[in-house]
């Protein structure tokens, strides 16, 4: 399995240490990542895309024809840079004059979109290419007796016919990626509700805190004993972001994350230094004691 | 089931007229769970609901709040009209850029990925990070492209008219 490694800009800039997991147990599973020269910003959905979507589209597209070019799919780590590049790819394949109009704007950059190849995040590699039946078989320390509360994210799952992932209001996929680790996932209220990231960047910090407060209660009371993810900003918010909310909230209590990649490195033998748990903001001694344990 | 309007900022008529059947219903904001993050930005309650707030402004594009949007799509799969709110606010986003009336942080970012092809800042701490874990420079080669697509777009244009009324 070969793909067009695509990082995005916020996982190689502010999380490198995940970028560098990501890259070893995916490799691990046998997924070859091509380092295509000269991928930008996807770009960002809500604050690019959706306001100059000509520009928009434009730069998602000279993305996409890079990978074209090397006859490779695309593989993200990332929820907003899936949504960005499905979406573009999605309406540039369906739409002729669209594609027009943006091929004649990439003319100047010597890049042409033709609609060859799919987009596709690490968890759909995962569930789809790789399979979970793969994932077991690399499963060298099972992680018997963790429960895990598993978000999501928003952009992955909507709107379903173009991101093709999972249900919106019923997420399920990424329970059973924990579940084959040997883990538990958590049932725990607020499950589909966003991370908050956009209220923390443009809006008023109380409403932030008040959605991060009352996911991270919900998770806490359903015994979590850490949250998994599959998108950087998601990360960010629950790991610097709970710590800022909770010293403005008075928390009690810390739910440490990882991303799905650092999970299941963990239950593939590596070890905490080498997932870089020490980079993480959000500290929890009990999580890491439990965790040690599990791992034996 | 969605419907997806593709829409640009010149063509706003159909989605402010879609916006017009709304029956303020707030199921778009008010299920628990399931319905739109910005509700809990302290401001709004279920008589005055985030999604109203941005639909039923006489001048919705200079209404701050429609930078809230997450563009997560959850009121567009909840309304039971077919109203699709996110369409009729990112509409209003294209319409406030347009016009100049970007948030201060959206313009940032805007500007940063066109110079130099990231989102974020570039620094010193994470060219360290990244060479103490052995990873490769960041690519910074697209620099060049988007430049002559955003020359091409209007896009430089607005910008630079942007940082000229900033200072």
């Amino acid at each position: 399995m070969r793909y067009s490694f695509f990082k995005g800009c916020f996982l190689p800039v502010r999380l490198p240490h995940i970028e560098k997991v990501s890259v070893n147990v995916l490799g691990e599973l046998g997924v070859e990542l091509k380092e295509t020269q000269g991928f930008s910003c996807c770009p960002e959905p809500v604050g690019f895309l959706s306001t100059d979507r000509l520009t928009g589209m434009a730069i998602a597209a000279r993305n996409i024809s890079l990978a074209e070019e090397e006859g490779l799919d695309i593989l993200t780590l990332c929820n907003g840079c899936t949504y960005s590049l499905r979406h573009v790819n999605h309406t540039l394949k369906a739409d002729e004059e669209a594609r027009e109009k943006v091929n004649e704007v990439l003319s100047a950059t010597d890049h042409q979109f033709r609609g060859t190849v799919d987009v596709k995040h690490f968890a759909s590699v995962l569930m789809d290419d790789i399979g979970l039946h793969h994932i077991t078989g690399k499963v060298e320390k099972p992680l018997e007796g963790l429960t895990v509360a598993g978000h999501t994210g928003c952009h992955i799952v909507s709107p379903p016919e173009i991101m093709a992932f999972d249900d919106p209001f019923d997420p399920q996929v990424l329970d059973k990626m924990v579940s084959v680790l040997g883990s538990e996932p958590a049932d725990f209220d607020l499950k589909t509700l966003c991370c908050g990231w956009t209220l923390t960047n443009y809006g008023d910090k109380s409403g932030s805190d008040k959605l991060l407060g009352a996911k991270l209660e919900a998770m806490h009371r359903a015994g979590s004993d850490c949250i998994s993810v599959i998108c950087p900003q998601c990360f960010y918010q629950f790991d610097m972001g709970q710590l800022l909310a909770s010293r403005r909230l008075g928390l009690e209590f810390s739910v440490p994350v990882l991303f799905y990649l650092q999970l299941l490195g963990l239950a593939m033998g590596y070890s905490l230094e080498d997932i870089g748990l020490k980079r993480h903001r959000t500290k929890s001694s009990g999580f890491e004691e439990k965790i040690l344990e599990v791992l034996g | 089931m969605v419907i997806l309007v593709n829409y640009d900022a010149d063509d706003n008529l159909s989605v402010v007229e879609a916006s017009e059947i709304c029956l303020k219903c707030g199921v778009c904001c008010v299920v628990k769970g399931h319905s739109c993050h910005a509700q809990l930005d302290g401001q709004f309650d279920p008589k005055h609901t985030y999604v109203y707030d941005c639909l039923g402004m006489d001048s919705p594009s200079e209404n701050p709040n429609i930078w809230l949007c997450v563009s997560c799509h959850k009121c567009e799969e909840l309304c039971p009209y077919d109203v699709s709110p996110i369409r009729f606010i990112e509409s209003m986003k294209a319409e406030a850029f347009e016009n100049g009336r970007a948030h201060p942080v959206i313009f940032g970012e805007v500007a940063n990925i066109v110079s130099t092809g990231f989102a974020f800042p570039l620094t010193t701490s994470s060219r360290r990070q990244r060479q103490q874990l052995g990873l490769e420079p960041l690519d910074e080669s697209a620099a060049e492209d988007l430049m002559k697509i955003a020359e091409i777009t209007g896009l430089s244009e607005k910008i630079a008219q942007y940082r000229g009324e900033e200072r």
